[in-house]
């Protein structure tokens, strides 16, 4: 499969991610050869093969519990490492002008 | 030389009261002291607060007291990527450059529970992506082993500062080799448990459905006692599983003979550096030698493996990374135009190209009009990948084979070439794609003097076999160590 700059640069901007020119070109080679390797997969016959989205599922459960109140993080505890916070909330830049 | 010890050395040693808990926990500060500006394992060292809690044990000791913890007063070093409360936890990241997390890792209470002093915090790969420590955005660490090449990765940090003697254990987490392959590098024991056997809770995530916390340390035994400390099902891990905790020490010295292992063919092709190849096959003769049969076997998806693994990892990383966004925690971008540009600059100015390149290549597998072609497919090779342990696993109790097809390389090597970097993991992805346990353990030492490593795999939740199998193995071949170019 090959891959062009205005699909990387769809991608960056999903991901949230700002390249420079020349980042994105040298991001396009690698990822045309990382691809490239993947594209080995394709040759196997998959059809009637379920996916694995978790080595264990047979082991797994969801876990259920009783609903109690428990103690959890104050708002200060919470707010320790935010780059921006004000009384209980997060600062962030403005969202609606 | 108290470094010298092992961690159930150092523990008896406490509890004679033939040193007391503070001199070791100094004794080993002084090994870092002396070693860490050549080694670079540690991001941080907690010099107070692990000398604190050594002197609070000693007085508790004096009076009776706290001498029922698996690991009371062994000083270890953890993995950046494990949360620790009031102590900063980057993850190797920029992104994380401030963040000092509010709470302790479920493996942390475990630890300081049994008594356990953690000392510092170990360089990774940023998020634990990358194979030789090189990601990380602080500084590289060197191989204790040969200070010009990588320690291999991500958990690079805890093998070095293991294999350094600056602790005589540690912990790392594994998502496609993370612990095997630097352990391999350096010349240590690590394992990867089964997933589901330890906790997850405050570990950062990379890859959810792959990574396992697991121990590093010098020797089997010592690996078998942290597995203990940490393993276990935990109410805040919902994908940890509740099977009771075995004794993993009990079996261990108890003879091999009449195991079966197999030799998956695939692992053994000419990508793999003949000096490896050597050392594992002698191996091989040797646990002959002990009882057990050898016999080939096949894997036949192995090739398949790299591929898999780098679709499904990274399309897990770019969900789970989506949240370093500047608003809750870590570094924050330009913060003068609006909300969608501050995301983008944090995320632009503060995660390394390694991550980048990985949240690119998962939102590209998990976008429209790709999906079905990559996770998907790579998700239904994965099943073929387990059904192919599973087959190998009716007719042999281990797989034994090389961890790494390289020997350690040298700083810089491989960090402009991406793939290639991914093709060192071909030996460890599939343990963690299909759930199962692996252990990394010296075999030998290569013409050079670097450490050459043998992986074993198991079997989901048969860690107690393999450590006794491990044990019976690392007796016979009794490894003798070259000096460290640090003791020359």
């Amino acid at each position: 499969m090959k891959i062009n700059t205005e699909e990387v640069e769809k991608i960056a901007d999903l991901s949230r991610l700002n390249f420079t020119p020349e980042e994105l070109l040298r991001f396009v080679d690698q990822f045309q050869k990382i691809l490239t390797h993947c594209a080995q997969l394709e040759m196997l016959p998959t059809d009637d093969v379920e996916p694995t989205y978790h080595a264990f599922a047979e082991e797994l459960t969801t876990p259920m519990r009783e609903d109690r109140v428990g103690t959890s993080f104050s708002s200060e505890q919470a707010l320790a490492n935010a780059p921006d916070a004000a009384e209980e909330y997060f600062g962030v830049p403005t969202v609606i002008e | 030389m108290i470094h010298h010890l092992s961690i159930r050395e150092l523990r008896d040693a406490i509890l004679c009261k033939e040193c007391s808990v503070t001199e070791v926990i100094q004794g080993f500060f002084d090994r870092i002291d002396q070693h860490e500006e050549k080694i670079g394992a540690f991001l941080s060292v907690d010099y107070e607060s692990a000398l604190a809690q050594a002197e609070l044990l000693d007085r508790k000791l004096a009076r009776g007291e706290a001498g029922d913890g698996l690991l009371t007063g062994i000083p270890l070093g953890i993995k950046d990527n494990i949360v620790t409360e009031g102590v900063k936890t980057t993850c190797g990241s920029r992104i994380l450059e401030n963040y000092i997390p509010p709470y302790d890792a479920t493996v942390i209470r475990k630890l300081k529970k049994n008594g356990a002093i953690v000392v510092g915090k170990t360089n990774c790969d940023e998020f634990a992506m990358g194979s030789s420590t090189e990601n990380s955005a602080y500084f590289t660490t060197q191989n204790p082993r040969d200070l010009e090449r990588v320690p291999g990765g991500s958990s690079g940090g805890s093998a070095a500062a293991v294999a350094a003697l600056e602790v005589p254990g540690a912990l790392g987490s594994d998502t496609g080799g993370s612990i095997r392959q630097p352990a391999a590098f350096c010349g240590v024991v690590g394992l990867k448990p089964t997933y589901g056997r330890v906790s997850r809770y405050g570990l950062v995530a990379f890859a959810s459905s792959l990574d396992q916390i697991g121990p590093l340390a010098n020797n089997v035994g010592d690996v078998a006692l942290l597995l203990r400390a940490i393993a276990g099902s935990d109410a805040r891990d919902s994908t940890s599983v509740k099977r009771p905790v075995e004794d993993y020490l009990k079996d261990l010295g108890k003879d091999i003979c009449g195991f079966k292992i197999g030799i998956p063919i695939e692992w053994f092709t000419s990508g793999l550096d003949p000096q490896i190849e050597q050392a594992v096959r002698r191996a091989l003769k040797v646990l002959e030698g002990l009882g057990c049969s050898v016999q080939e076997i096949h894997l036949p998806h192995t090739e398949y493996a790299i591929s898999t693994y780098y679709i499904i990892a990274p399309a897990e990383a770019s969900s789970n990374l989506a949240r370093y966004d500047g608003v809750k925690y870590g570094y924050r971008g330009s913060d003068d135009t609006n909300l969608e540009d501050m995301f983008r600059s944090t995320r632009s100015q503060a995660f390394g190209e390694e991550v980048k390149r990985r949240i690119m290549i998962g939102n590209y597998a998990l976008s429209a009009g790709y999906h079905d072609a990559y996770f998907m497919k790579a998700s239904k090779v994965r099943t073929l990948l387990k059904r192919d342990y599973l087959e190998a696993f009716k007719e042999v109790d281990f797989l034994v084979g090389p961890t790494t097809p390289s020997l350690p390389f040298k700083l810089g090597e491989k960090k402009t070439n991406p793939l290639e970097m991914y093709l060192m993991d071909v030996y460890t992805v599939t343990a963690n794609l299909t759930g199962i346990p692996g252990l990394a353990m010296p075999c030998g030492f290569s013409q050079e003097g670097l450490p050459i490593g043998l992986q074993i795999q198991a079997p989901h939740f048969e860690e107690a076999k393999l450590l006794r199998f491990a044990y019976g193995l690392e007796a016979e071949l009794s490894i003798q160590h070259p000096p460290l170019v640090l003791d020359r």
